[in-house]
């Protein structure tokens, strides 16, 4: 601790060294510490060195550090103000960077400073060119100024805000092009005399997107949940029918199990055409599932019958039969006369459409 | 008078470019097609009747005329590949035709402005009456904003920093993230439409990190652009002599696009 101090106060009153020789010798002393040897030979070489050590105090090292950023963000931040051919705010800021760059040990501070030197550098180059155009300099902001005068900017209320005062007529660009145009030897564009359709085409972008997009909302909102319902209700409700038409081909026939039931009186509804044909279909299932089964009696009429429970295994693996069964309009309305059905035997559903 | 001397030097610097295209075949991005040769372009005219050859001309015509509405160099590949089309090996002798029926009833010259990449502008060959003795002329707003930027550029030695330009529009009440009432998105008016009607090069700057760009003029802002009367306006702003500005003032003087008015 007490060798720190001594360092410390021997690079406080030291001159600063020469830059170039001072980087060259702060990387040796960096490589000291980052061996981190505070030994006998570490501190040896340094005094051997001549090195005018500041404690590489992290504390004070930040602090270094902090002052050059800030010095090369305000750089940044008034180049404009720099490059000014009035101001020596360039000679101001190089000075500061000296007087930073005295308490300077390691080189990452250096390179800080290296970065700033790069700006400093790029400063004074155009500066150097301001000075290179001979006879009068030309200064954006004075010309801006002039600019401004000619755009017929009313100064009067300028006094108040110098930065954003004064109003600028509306017609200000306007006026600047007319006069502008003087400069341009620009081809007068063709036009059309009546102004007729124009010459490009409405953006056909606009077209493509929405076809695009309508189809797409269609398919996400109602597809899937479309597609499901359907399938699975109306699979339930096929199913829900045919076991209501056979409760009602077993109440009948338990009724009054001699009487055979006719075909077409246990089908038909008299009312209603489309019912009849869904009361075929729905029979089909039942004959197909070997629940039913069809004969014709002495007049070739169709009867129809429920399966017994024990005959029906013995059903089902018998011959299998197919027919088709076609139906008119005209059939069924010579049907419903010839059997003079008054009233269906298959009651209508609680509601003809399947619930959901 | 002037028209005169004009006259033979479109077609000598057709022959000259059809030359050099030959030589350079014109590979690359460009339409597939070569320049051909003279003879072949006799032979490929012997097929043809006039008649059919002045269609092409009228047709190249109005499809420059057209083009030429955004102020976007016209390039040579879109020509071929949207007008001419089988009538390709008569190209140069067509554009002859239609470089002079521009100059003689347009009043127009047709202007290769980069034969590498063959880009034609048209630009008025008649000299512009001066505003104020004739003031029908509404004023574009966007001239106005490209003088300004364009007059900086020349009057700081052809080279500017963006952040220059910026500086001096925000005095002018024109800010980059700002939307202007004339302008519109005015960073994108000057960095992308000004820089594709080639009015303006906007390129980066290298080794900067973050990226910083410089402005310099566009290929069409060299032959479009008086430098002599850009200098005595702005000298007339700065109520200065333009011989002041002894730099700015040789160079304008040296500009090839004065030389007509003078003779006139």
């Amino acid at each position: 601790m007490a060798e720190a101090n001594r360092r410390a106060g021997r690079g406080g009153q030291g001159t600063p060294a020469p830059q170039q020789n001072g980087t060259g010798r702060r990387s040796r002393s960096q490589r000291d510490e980052d061996t981190s040897d505070e030994d006998e030979v570490g501190s040896h070489q340094r005094r051997s060195s001549q090195v005018p050590e500041e404690d590489d105090d992290p504390a004070q090292r930040r602090l270094i550090r902090h002052r050059y950023r800030e010095l090369i963000n305000s750089v940044q931040q008034n180049r404009e103000d720099i490059l000014c051919p009035s101001s020596d705010k360039l000679t101001e800021v190089l000075r500061q960077a000296d007087q930073l760059f005295n308490n300077v040990r390691q080189a990452r501070e250096a390179a800080l400073d290296a970065q700033f030197l790069v700006l400093a550098t790029d400063l004074g180059k155009e500066k150097a060119c301001q000075l290179q155009a001979d006879g009068s300099t030309f200064d954006p902001s004075v010309y801006a100024e002039h600019l401004l005068t000619f755009m017929g900017l009313n100064r009067l209320e300028e006094e108040d805000s110098d930065e954003e005062g004064g109003y600028l007529p509306q017609d200000a660009w306007q006026r600047l092009g007319v006069k502008a145009q003087d400069c341009f030897r620009t081809a007068p564009s063709f036009r059309f005399m009546l102004g007729s359709f124009m010459a490009e085409p409405p953006p056909p972008r606009q077209r493509v997107e929405r076809q695009r997009k309508a189809p797409n909302k269609e398919v996400k909102r109602i597809m899937p949940t479309q597609v499901k319902k359907v399938d699975e209700s109306h699979q339930e409700a096929t199913e829900k029918e045919v076991e209501r038409i056979l409760g009602y081909l077993q109440q009948y026939h338990q009724e009054d199990p001699n009487s055979p039931i006719s075909y077409f009186e246990f089908v038909i509804d008299p009312r209603s055409f489309s019912r009849t044909v869904e009361n075929i279909f729905h029979v089909s299932f039942l004959i197909r599932d070997g629940l039913a089964r069809m004969y014709l009696d002495t007049d070739k009429l169709p009867y129809i019958a429920p399966v017994e429970q024990g005959e029906a295994e013995a059903g089902g693996s018998s011959s299998r039969q197919q027919c088709v069964i076609s139906l008119s309009q005209a059939n069924w309305k010579e049907i419903i006369q010839a059997f003079d059905i008054k009233e269906a035997m298959i009651g209508a559903p609680i509601s003809c459409t399947p619930v959901e | 008078m002037s028209q005169k001397r004009k006259a033979p030097a479109i077609p000598n610097s057709q022959t000259r470019y059809s030359r050099a295209s030959q030589a350079l075949d014109d590979s690359g991005e460009d339409y597939s097609f070569t320049q051909p040769s003279s003879s072949q372009v006799q032979r490929g005219l012997d097929h043809l009747t006039p008649a059919q050859v002045d269609q092409k001309m009228a047709e190249v015509v109005q499809f420059i005329l057209i083009k030429d509405q955004k102020k976007i160099p016209i390039k040579r590949a879109d020509i071929v590949k949207h007008v001419m089309k089988e009538y390709r090996n008569i190209y140069s002798e067509v554009m002859k035709r239609v470089t002079k029926t521009f100059e003689r009833v347009f009043g127009l010259t047709l202007l290769e402005i980069d034969t590498k990449n063959h880009l034609y502008i048209l630009i008025n060959k008649l000299e512009t009456v001066p505003a104020d003795v004739c003031n029908t002329n509404p004023g574009n707003p966007r001239t106005g904003l490209l003088f300004v930027i364009l007059s900086i550029i020349f009057m700081k030695g052809g080279v500017v920093k963006e952040s220059v330009v910026w500086n001096t529009l925000k005095k002018l009440r024109v800010e980059p993230g700002e939307r202007h009432e004339d302008f519109g998105d005015v960073k994108k008016l000057i960095t992308e439409e000004f820089v594709r009607q080639k009015n303006l090069e906007y390129v980066r700057i290298p080794h900067t990190d973050p990226p910083e760009h410089e402005f310099r003029w566009g290929l069409r802002a060299e032959k479009e652009v008086s430098k002599i009367k850009m200098l005595q306006f702005v000298s007339q702003l700065h109520d200065q002599d333009p011989q002041s500005w002894s730099q700015q003032y040789r160079e304008a003087t040296a500009d090839p696009n004065n030389q007509r008015p003078q003779n006139v």
